[in-house]
């Protein structure tokens, strides 16, 4: 994986990035790298910072040092809204959408299309766009005019993401986007994922599914205790090893997947 | 989430339920204002008269009015219990300054700003202080009541007929009371800010889930502190309206306001959980509650049953709201 892109310019570096919560070390200098279109999985047990470097990436928490270059450029955020502006959505674990609010108008939350100078919402356009959106994304939701606490938790992870999506992002961040999704549920969520990163989004998806880590990522990342342990190619990269990276076993242990 | 609640999303007659199981409680307030019309119609003589009918609309407007404020409150999940005493400082103080001379369009405008200011420090508290509104706005129920007995001393202080501000308690235009005029439009107002602007979704969004509004970029804290000075302001044109319509400013006037206003937004199917608001529902349970106390007093009903009855009401609503209508809903809350 050097050659291969060693002519594109990375959307994304992150070098050296340290965060100290009080006595605890969350990240001690962290390097990561996502090309464009690359979908990077980032694995780890639990406590290992990959919460916490990717809200650093998403401008939701300030490192206390280390360099983030997007597209070549040196940029520092102190708040979401920074990272949002240059293209960096997230979607969080706990699916950020207002259950009593429809697709629609889930979808644009914040940034209505308006009328009448601003005053109004244009709910006509609004649906329309939606509709639009859900389509060309391949996300089937019949109706946008429904309140997404009436949709399945599929359904639900899919409207967040394109909630992400819709705005034209470079780099998207996704949470844990499978951890309470039936089967079914999954395979939506991951062709949506494949739909993306085909139009030229960086995807980095934060699981603990690992078998769906090998269905839609180009590299694997795996941290361990505040630091990047593995870099791996997910094509090449065997399940048993990934698992031993994770537990930082380098031989024993071999048996199985943690889930 | 279960197959019921992926179902629900299929077809079109499943979309029609889930809207009426939304709006089953504003439904069932509207069969049940209906009923009430009927019996009283036909029990009592005067009450299908149209001078009775536009003097319960008078009568109404002030709990309208702050009812219409009170439907964003709730829809934030918050609650403003010092309208009551706010009713009673505005109007007290309206009828001082008015005593001192002021101009009455000066003192008209010092009243609102005032109204809106009370609502400020309720909203700042609670919105930017994340202090629960329950216990800011008793305190400030505690306050503003008390201001209003140091500032009368206990007295009712009365209004000079002569000035043209009493007509917006007292006056008709074609017949119609100046405050029913008022507060339809003010619940008119009402209405299509909270369904068709981007600043009624975000009151909806910040009730239903806040955290999920803030990430998206939007100032939660700048929508729950208006929702509040909102209704400061609509307090103080109901004390405006109270203060005119009887000629003078009481310090004990709206003792209990807060509760008919809160019960008819409750009566409405706006949902005290926050999230779910029906303007429409608070129009018809402020009829509804006028209606009861109007049509108990014709029949010659002991007044002080009223305020039981309205206790009751709201204890069933409140009980229905959670109980029975959520179940018709796909939304549980």
């Amino acid at each position: 994986m050097t050659d291969q892109e060693a002519g594109r310019v990375d959307r994304v570096v992150m070098r050296d990035i340290r965060k100290r919560y009080g006595m605890v070390d969350a990240l001690r200098g962290v390097t990561l790298r996502v090309g464009p279109g690359e979908v990077v999985g980032l694995v780890g047990d639990n406590a290992a910072g990959k919460s916490t470097l990717m809200k650093v990436l998403a401008g939701a928490v300030v490192p206390d040092s280390g360099e983030i270059v997007f597209d070549g450029r040196t940029v520092s955020f102190a708040n979401p809204k920074d990272a949002r502006e240059l293209g960096i959505e997230m979607v969080y674990q706990d699916l950020a959408l207002c259950d009593d609010i429809d697709v629609a108008g889930n979808l644009f939350l914040g940034r209505e299309p308006r009328k009448a100078g601003g005053m109004l919402l244009d709910v006509r356009k609004m649906h329309a766009d939606a509709r639009r959106h859900l389509d060309a994304l391949n996300i089937r939701i019949p109706l946008t005019d429904i309140p997404v606490g009436g949709l399945s938790g599929g359904q639900r992870q899919a409207v967040a993401i394109a909630r992400a999506v819709t705005f034209g992002p470079k780099l998207l961040i996704l949470d844990e986007p499978t951890a309470a999704l039936a089967v079914a549920e999954v395979e939506t969520v991951l062709e949506l994922i494949k739909t993306v990163s085909a139009q030229g989004v960086s995807v980095i998806l934060i699981t603990h599914r690992l078998q769906d880590l090998f269905r839609v990522c180009d590299r694997l990342c795996v941290m361990y205790e505040g630091t990047l342990r593995a870099d791996l190619d997910a094509r090449s990269t065997s399940l048993e090893r990934l698992v031993s990276e994770i537990v930082a076993h380098d031989a024993e242990e071999k048996e199985g997947g943690r889930r | 989430m279960t197959v019921t609640s992926q179902r629900v999303v299929t077809t079109r007659s499943a979309r029609a339920n889930a809207h009426i199981g939304r709006h089953a409680q504003t439904i069932a307030i509207a069969v049940v204002l209906v009923a009430l019309l009927i019996f009283f119609a036909f029990s009592a003589d005067r009450f299908a008269t149209a001078g009775n009918l536009l003097n319960l609309m008078r009568q109404i407007a002030p709990t309208l009015i702050v009812a219409t404020a009170m439907t964003f409150v709730i829809s934030t999940s918050g609650i403003d219990l010092s309208v009551g005493s706010t009713v009673a400082l505005s109007g007290s103080l309206l009828a001082i300054v008015l005593q001192h001379g002021w101009n009455p369009t000066v003192a008209l405008l010092a009243i609102l700003v005032l109204g809106a200011l009370i609502g400020f420090v309720n909203g700042w508290f609670s919105s930017y202080q994340n202090i629960p509104p329950f216990i800011v706005t008793l305190a400030m129920l505690s306050i503003m009541r008390g201001t209003a007995l140091r500032a009368t001393e206990g007295y009712s202080t009365p209004i000079d007929g002569d000035l043209w501000i009493v007509q917006i308690g007292q006056g008709r235009i074609a017949g119609v009371p100046v405050p029913a005029i008022l507060a339809v439009l003010v619940a008119l107002v009402g209405w299509l800010v909270l369904t068709r602007t981007p600043f009624g979704r975000y009151v909806i969004g910040l009730g239903s889930n806040g955290e999920s509004l803030r990430r998206t970029g939007v100032n939660t804290r700048k929508v729950g502190l208006t929702v509040y000075v909102l209704t400061g302001l609509a307090a103080a044109v109901a004390g405006v309206l109270i203060a005119t319509r009887l000629s003078s400013g009481s310090s004990n006037a709206g003792s209990g306001f807060e509760l008919e206003v809160i019960t008819a937004v409750v009566l409405g199917g706006t949902s005290l959980f926050g999230g779910r608001a029906s303007m429409l529902g608070t129009i018809l349970g402020a009829l509804t509650l006028g209606v009861i106390a109007n049509g108990l007093v014709l029949l010659h009903v002991s007044p002080f049953y009223v305020q039981i009855v309205q206790g009751g009401i709201l204890l069933l609503a409140i009980f229905s709201n959670s109980k029975v209508w959520a179940k018709f809903g796909a939304i549980r809350k």
